[in-house]
């Protein structure tokens, strides 16, 4: 955020926004709330504080309606798929385990939601389980990454108006861009 | 020559020079007609065609307005140079998808507000093929349209005067040569470049419709990636700043936040009188000696069988079942190579090196018709899809994604064949108009899938020609045309070669939804070139049209 001096008002505006606290929740039922955490923090392998306000961001989205425009003639409309899922993933906790999705240990939480993507295409609560993980993902990762400390993790600069680049090419950084901090670990290689 | 250009249309030095991006009086002066005022054109929807349309019309002194769903956009203060805020720029209203393979909508293909979704593509303005025209009658699928290339052939060379397009001297489809010269490529074009060299496959740079150099008080394009947000920069071409200002000095009108929600036709003429449409929440009517539709492909097809009446119980111009049908989208698979230098595509923009080697029938691949290969540059939200298609999640999909800037990526358009079936029918679901929502089936043909997995498979080559470690691929789609098309005649199509509706005289469809064939091109060129010549054809008629 030291650069955010170089961005246009508008854009520090909205940027800026997502440092602060983020909206009282207006979607979500408390349990709602609590399953989605629980569901959010696993997909993006958040674990510790400081955690980006995924739950928040995604319960103002729903709350204002903002879709992407599209729905699978097979899936509810977003806000209702997300309830629903949000409940079949406490029904499936509580058959399996006896205790509420939130109130699962990790790795049971891992392990139902695991189920969930190993169904592919196939029938999960009269939903195709890959729509469901398609939902699931599009927004958790629309939430994470639009925010700067996920942008600092990845090496992305932000805003970049009207400043611009100037060295562009193969290996070529501007005088803010950091290097990779780890250029050796290359998570698709065998044994990295 | 950009005096000449300067001389047909204005648009760039009608922007501000200072800095800002919005020539704010030419808007607080802009004409604007009365309800009651039976003015000549009625365009529908301000994207690529209607603007195009109304700056022509306007310019020949017609009395013309363009009813656009969306806002009137400032650059400087709606868009933003962040993909998350750029939501607003989509048509995110309701619509159903459905079929065997049901293609997205929403922020890939379908935009609102004045410019359209020219607002946030890429910049690539390709040509079509001259044997995009007759793929019917070539290679026995498609289908070939009323028009040659050489009837289009002026028009795309008047409109890549006016983005202005930049790019290498072109040799693929007709051979022709760009006003601009190219780009400087990023470290996502290098790779390209490079791997492409190795294995012989001829690849270019462009063409883009951005201004190599100053054009009028557009200035230079800062390369900062963000071309599918939104240029704040007025570099990347919209129709917004490329024909808007113009038609606004011409006398012609952009109502902007009005819905069009039904085209009224006299049962006894069968002409078209105007458009009834949603400002405010207040339901108005404004009048029209014609009425041009310019929604898109999914819009103008919704408009049509939305307007309905008893002389058209199926919809307007229905008679034959053909509105909403041969819908297309372009299998745009991406892939993605890994390297252990830094490439760090977000810098520079998105389009940047284009290889139409793959684009026509060969008699040594085992299907018809092709495809064409070009950069993309996913920003850390589209590249997360990339990586979370993988079905990578949790502290994997993390790790990946950290690996961000060693990644370049290359798309595909696979030239997906029209199909009856492919189309748009009404929902039972309703908008808040009260209007029933799109419903959008596709399903792609075995043909589809075969150009899906050559392309890959020639994308990963060049990735691992330039040295990638690891190569990933991401299924998707891009762009929409079809769905109203032009044909010979009323039992195949919609429309005529000039853009008329067999069924109303005076209703013309100017948009991408009147193509009968997309080619591995991009639309957006071929889509204003269209409406440019239909523009063209009417100016030289009677102002009003044949009565």
């Amino acid at each position: 955020m030291s650069q955010l001096p170089h961005w246009d008002a508008a854009t520090a505006g909205v940027v800026e926004a997502r440092l602060g606290p983020p909206p009282a929740p207006r979607f979500f039922s408390p349990a709602e709330e609590a399953t989605a955490t629980a569901l959010l923090d696993l997909l993006l392998g958040q674990d510790e504080e400081p955690r980006i306000p995924v739950t928040a961001t995604i319960d103002a989205r729903l709350a204002e309606a903002q879709t992407d425009g599209w729905r699978y003639a097979d899936m509810p409309e977003d806000g209702q798929a997300w309830r629903d899922t949000l409940a079949y993933l406490d029904a499936d906790a509580e058959v399996k385990y006896g205790a509420g999705f939130a109130e699962c240990p990790a790795a049971d939480q891992r392990a139902l939601i695991q189920a969930v993507q190993d169904l592919g295409s196939g029938d999960w609560h009269g939903l195709p389980a890959s729509r469901v993980w398609s939902l699931w993902t599009r927004y958790a990762c629309t939430a994470f990454y639009a925010h700067p400390w996920a942008w600092n993790e990845i090496g992305f600069p932000g805003p970049a108006y009207p400043r611009g680049y100037k060295n562009k090419g193969v290996g070529r950084r501007e005088p803010f861009e950091v290097p990779d901090g780890r250029p050796a670990d290359d998570p698709v290689r065998e044994g990295a | 020559m950009s005096s000449q250009v300067r001389h047909r249309n204005e648009s760039a030095w009608l922007l501000p020079g200072d800095g800002t991006r919005t020539n704010h009086r030419l808007r607080r002066d802009m004409r604007r007609f009365a309800d009651t005022d039976e003015i000549d054109l009625v365009i529908v929807g301000c994207g690529a065609g209607g603007s195009v349309l109304l700056q022509r019309l306007a310019r020949a002194g017609w009395r013309v307005a363009a009813l656009e769903a969306g806002p009137f956009w400032d650059p400087d203060t709606d868009w933003f140079s962040d993909e998350a805020a750029s939501h607003h720029l989509y048509w995110t209203e309701p619509r159903v998808i459905t079929g065997a393979t049901p293609v997205p909508l929403g922020s890939n293909n379908s935009g609102r507000g004045v410019g359209g979704s020219m607002v946030h593509y890429a910049g690539y303005t390709p040509r079509f093929h001259p044997s995009d025209f007759a793929t019917f009658s070539q290679d026995g699928v498609g289908a070939d349209w009323p028009l040659s290339y050489g009837d289009l052939l002026p028009y795309y060379q008047a409109i890549e005067e006016e983005l202005p397009v930049a790019g290498e001297h072109w040799p693929w489809g007709d051979p022709h040569g760009y006003p601009h010269r190219p780009h400087p490529v990023g470290g996502n074009g290098e790779v390209f470049l490079r791997g492409a060299r190795k294995l012989g496959i001829t690849a270019k740079v462009g063409p883009v419709a951005i201004p190599n150099g100053r054009f009028g008080n557009r200035p230079h394009c800062i390369y900062r990636g963000f071309c599918l947000q939104g240029c704040k920069v007025n570099a990347k071409a919209s129709p917004l700043i490329s024909h808007i200002p113009d038609a606004l000095a011409h006398g012609g009108e952009v109502r902007a936040d009005a819905m069009v929600t039904r085209i009224a036709v006299d049962e006894r003429t069968g002409r078209a009188t105007g458009v009834h449409y949603v400002r405010g929440g207040r339901e108005r009517f404004q009048r029209a000696r014609m009425v041009a539709v310019a929604g898109y492909s999914i819009e103008t097809p919704r408009l049509l069988l939305n307007s309905s009446s008893s002389r058209f119980p199926d919809g307007l111009g229905n008679d034959f079942d053909q509105v909403g049908r041969y819908l297309m989208v372009q299998g745009a698979p991406q892939t993605a190579g890994r390297f252990d230098d830094e490439i760090r595509m977000y810098k520079a923009p998105p389009p940047e090196v284009s290889s139409e080697d793959f684009y026509e029938t060969s008699p040594a691949r085992p299907y018809q018709r092709g495809f064409s290969i070009q950069n993309v540059s996913p920003l850390p939200i589209t590249w997360a899809e990339h990586v979370a298609a993988q079905g990578h999640w949790g502290r994997t999909l993390r790790d990946y994604m950290s690996d961000y800037v060693h990644w370049c990526c290359l798309g595909a358009l696979c030239e997906f064949l029209p199909q009856a079936d492919n189309r748009i029918t009404l929902d039972e679901e309703t908008d808040r108009y009260g209007l029933p929502v799109a419903r959008f089936s596709y399903s792609q043909c075995d043909n589809d899938t075969q150009l899906l997995h050559a392309a890959q498979r020639v994308m990963e080559d060049i990735l691992h020609a330039a040295g990638a470690d690891e190569v990933i691929t991401i299924q998707r789609f891009a762009h929409l045309v079809g769905g109203a098309r032009m044909a010979a005649d009323e039992r195949h199509g919609v429309v005529d070669g000039t853009c008329r509706s067999f069924a109303v005289p005076n209703l013309y469809i100017t948009d991408g939804s009147v193509l009968p064939t997309q080619g591995s091109a991009n639309p957006a060129l071929t889509i204003m070139a269209v409406a440019a010549r239909a523009a063209g054809l009417l100016r030289a008629g009677a102002r009003g049209g044949p009565s």
